[in-house]
């Protein structure tokens, strides 16, 4: 007989930040100490704007502008850089021991086979995508959903997801501080060439509805379980409850100090290869986000790729130059070599000023 | 200096089954994580800190780790305060990645039940049992999840 597990199906209304990512906090407290099976949670958030644990949000948001356009702002439990939310956005939280069947051991290993997951349902609308390591689902070198995870409690793990339905690209560069805004009238073509949507691949306008009745028929698919449609019990309310008063309606939560130093920083370079600039954004030693434009050329995959092999790694210069020669292939930008590329991202590394 | 299975596990140290590792120095213990631990979770890029003065148990989450998106718990391998903290992270966390067992330490405790908690730590011969446990695990679920 197949497993059971339980899902927090909820679309017919968009819900604040504060509900939304509460619930999620509480499913792995749920599996680690409720004897809960595993928790998914399909929902979408009202317009939103959502940084990774350990971002500075003062630095990665412009408060005033999602004040003024009326677009929540709040910190989530989990890692990675910010995102934006919406109606059009599936949000989906994952609350699963790290040692279930079907999950790759190892600290990073939920995410392969749940991005497999996605691709599974992506394939219902003809779209085809692939997991990107570590943290993407990608279709031809564009981001179509980003995943996060954290070790919360005992075996049991957070794992998030949004999965863009659609999405507000002029809302994104007025509200962000990302590298992308400060490329002005290029922002937008920058944006559509690392990122995708559903409704762009399948040139339709599918419903938020489909898509979510399409993740959840997958998970019953891949891992061989069915869900049953539950709502939180009372044990599992108060926990909800704790996790808003403490952390999601909490300023200090909001607001946390607890986060690296974030800088951006702008690097030119003329070379053999044509004009490169630079757009990187760092936290502490690391890079949260790398833009490498310029009059070269190249192809939008192979640029991605080159970013990608940099982002979320060390801003050390020896660093840098391993992670791209992992990737490089000849003429990967024509006439450019990796020794040239890492001192462009260098030349962006000594120009960092604080935001 | 130990190799296990390719894994540097120094053999003086002492090691929690949560991947930090101790190292004794009469009755203050530092703590950072392993080997193993590092290269499984790629480039760490945050470490969340405890406060200097904090009061820790054996086993107990005192930290968090960020590598990517991955968020991972800092585990205290002894009980006792924390009395010193490695600020050079604040800057290069990489530090984790490139020297673990030196420049990548975490934290210092000031252990208060040391002799008792050393002996719920894998030590001495245990230590390869317990790298090659963990690497067959992943293994097996990494097997799982191809299967």
């Amino acid at each position: 007989m197949a497993d059971r597990w339980r899902l927090f199906k909820n679309i017919s209304k968009a819900v604040s930040t504060a509900e939304g990512l509460a619930v999620d906090d509480m499913l792995p407290q749920s599996v680690a100490h409720h004897q809960s099976p595993p928790i998914l949670h399909l929902y979408t958030f009202v317009p939103s704007v959502i940084v990774g644990k350990y971002q500075d949000i003062e630095a990665a948001l412009k408060l005033d502008r999602c004040r003024a356009r009326g677009v929540e702002y709040n910190r989530r439990s989990t890692g990675g850089g910010t995102v934006l939310m919406g109606p059009e956005i599936v949000a989906l939280g994952l609350g699963i021991n790290v040692d279930y069947p079907g999950l790759k051991g190892g600290l990073g290993g939920v995410f392969e086979p749940l991005a497999h997951v996605l691709s599974k349902a992506l394939e219902e609308f003809g779209i085809q995508s692939y997991f990107q390591p570590k943290n993407d689902l990608e279709v031809a070198g564009k981001k179509i959903a980003g995943l996060s995870a954290a070790h919360e409690t005992g075996k049991s793990l957070l794992f998030h997801t949004s999965l863009l339905v659609d999405f507000d690209v002029p809302l994104m560069t007025d509200i962000m501080n990302t590298p992308l805004t400060k490329l002005s009238d290029k922002g937008y073509n920058c944006f559509s060439q690392r990122m995708t949507t559903v409704r762009q691949e399948v040139g339709e306008d599918v419903s938020v509805k489909k898509v979510v009745d399409a993740i959840e028929a997958s998970f019953e698919e891949e891992f061989g379980i069915v869900f049953q449609k539950e709502e939180p019990d009372e044990w599992e309310r108060e926990v909800i409850q704790h996790c808003t008063r403490e952390r999601y309606t909490n300023q200090a939560w909001i607001f946390s100090h607890r986060h690296p130093r974030t800088r951006m920083g702008l690097g030119r370079l003329k070379s053999r290869g044509g004009l490169l600039e630079i757009y990187l954004a760092l936290s502490g030693g690391s890079i949260e986000n790398v833009i490498i434009t310029g009059d070269f050329f190249s192809t939008s995959e192979d640029i991605n790729r080159l970013e990608k092999a940099l982002k979320w790694t060390s801003a050390r210069e020896e660093s840098i130059g391993e992670n791209l020669s992992k990737v490089w292939k000849d003429d990967m930008i024509y006439g450019l070599d990796v020794p040239t590329l890492t001192k462009a991202i260098m030349l962006a590394k000594e120009n960092q000023v604080r935001l | 200096m130990a190799d296990i299975k390719g894994y540097n596990m120094p053999d003086e140290l002492y090691y929690h089954e949560e991947h930090s590792w101790a190292r004794v120095d009469g009755t203050k213990v530092t703590v950072g994580m392993t080997d193993f631990f590092q290269r499984e979770a790629g480039d760490i890029v945050f470490v969340d800190l405890p406060d200097e003065e904090d009061e820790v148990s054996q086993g107990e989450v005192c930290g968090k780790i960020q590598s990517r998106k991955w968020i991972g718990n800092l585990v205290a391998p002894v009980s006792g305060e924390i009395v010193e903290l490695n600020e050079d992270l604040e800057d290069d966390t990489s530090l984790i990645n490139t020297d673990p067992y030196g420049g990548g330490w975490i934290i210092v405790i000031e252990a208060s039940n040391l002799e008792a908690d050393l002996g719920n730590l894998i030590h001495g011969d245990a230590v390869a049992d317990f790298v090659e446990q963990e690497i067959k695990k992943a293994e097996e679920e990494k097997a799982k999840g191809d299967g």
